[in-house]
């Protein structure tokens, strides 16, 4: 049959195109951190490019809405966090895509009041030279200039789970043509049992 | 984007989706002779690995479908192939999800059918003239893509969305596609008849007795 082998090397083709440059998931994700008490992220595509024009959705814990915006044309927004809890984002990229990411509460300053108390944020509580506020001062620049550093490892992190391997569409093939071969077995053997007297 | 993930679309649509594709399948399956499960499986496993190429297209980011290809090839069939493929693609890639497999494979096999149903009815009166048939699939392949694209777009309305905003975008991201996999899908086609005209034939029989049934 001359048509199989045709076939096949156009499959190989599609693989090698597919598994030649890293091949991440065509997924759209949404990435945040914490820095002092503004949340910035950015939503992108696992295969690279930036999801612009975006909506973008944030939700407290407490289940009230604490922002809603647009990503510009990096993909990017920004908004001032007032308490600290958990806040939930949301970007809809209104095509059917679709990412949601959680900023933990524990990355936001203690600064900031817990979720479900009244009042804006404390201004400082006490003289600008005293040791106590001295130690507040440096402890925040300490938390912003750590989050600072370690802010690209966990983009790297966030976008690497999307990675697709060689090995799983290799496995995925691999799956189609076992149940392709159950299949035709199943098959065979029902007309074989139709066809004996 | 053609792979809805979970949680996007509303309940009844997704038990829509359910429904369509066991049905679509269960035809298919019954009316599959066996000698014809390795072609649906090799073109099952093209679909496969076909998302995998995806690239940006103004805000957004789109990949390759070739549902046209995939039903011009085997009519029917295409329900069982996509399904397998997409089921895959959901558990290995995380693209689209189980939850919603039901609709994805709905909105990505019934253009798919509707395209081969398309193709047999110009192939049958081109017999002799194999440039037209493969026109005719190389628009079957940009139908597919197109006729795809609008119904995750009347996915997403029936979800609550808003239909006329959501479909502009989706069908313009998906214009280079269209293009792409008409040309691909024509000459795919094309090579085929030439070659071996019986491939495209829907049962295990020769092209000659060949009916739309």
């Amino acid at each position: 049959m001359i048509r199989r082998p045709a076939l096949l090397v156009l499959l190989a083709v599609l693989t090698l195109l597919a598994g030649n440059t890293p091949a991440w998931a065509h997924k759209m994700k949404v990435f945040a951190t914490a820095e002092g008490t503004t949340i910035a992220g950015y939503a992108y595509f696992g295969s690279g490019g930036r999801a612009m024009q975006a909506k973008v959705t944030v939700v407290g814990a407490d289940g009230a809405p604490v922002y809603e915006g647009v990503t510009d044309d990096q993909g990017r927004f920004a908004f001032n966090a007032m308490r600290r809890m958990d806040h939930v984002v949301t970007v809809d990229g209104g095509d059917g895509h679709m990412a949601i990411y959680t900023v933990t509460a524990a990355e936001l300053p203690e600064s900031l009041p817990a979720a479900g108390t009244t009042g804006a944020a404390p201004t400082a509580a006490a003289p600008a030279s005293s040791p106590a506020a001295i130690e507040a001062d440096l402890r925040m620049v300490v938390d912003e200039s750590v989050a600072r550093h370690v802010r690209p490892l966990r983009e790297q992190l966030d976008a690497y789970q999307e990675k697709i391997w060689l090995h799983d569409v290799i496995g995925g093939i691999g799956y189609i043509l076992g149940l392709s071969g159950l299949a035709f077995g199943w098959a065979s053997r029902r007309q074989t049992g139709k066809g004996r007297p | 984007m053609a792979h809805i993930p979970d949680g996007v679309v509303s309940l009844p649509v997704l038990a829509v989706g359910v429904v369509v594709t066991v049905a679509g399948c269960a035809h298919a399956l019954k009316r599959l002779p066996p000698e014809r499960i390795p072609q649906v499986a090799i073109l099952s496993a093209v679909f496969f690995v076909a998302a995998l190429v995806h690239f940006p297209v103004g805000p957004s980011s789109v990949h390759l479908i070739l549902n046209g290809l995939i039903g011009v090839m085997l009519g029917w069939a295409a329900f069982p192939a996509i399904l397998v493929a997409l089921l895959l693609q959901a558990v290995l890639f995380g693209f689209g999800g189980v939850v919603v497999l039901g609709l994805n494979v709905m909105n990505v096999a019934v253009p798919a059918v509707l395209c081969g149903l398309l193709f047999e009815a110009v192939h049958l009166r081109s017999a002799g003239k194999p440039r037209r048939s493969a026109v005719a699939a190389g628009l079957c392949g940009a139908l597919g893509v197109l006729l795809t694209v609008l119904a995750v777009a009347l996915s997403l309305a029936a979800s609550g969305r808003e239909f006329v905003p959501a479909a502009k975008l989706i069908v313009f991201t998906h214009v280079p596609v269209m293009v792409i996999e008409a040309a691909f899908t024509g000459a795919a086609v094309g090579l085929v008849l030439r070659v071996k005209p019986d491939f495209l034939a829907r049962s295990g029989e020769p092209a000659a007795e060949e009916g739309v049934a």
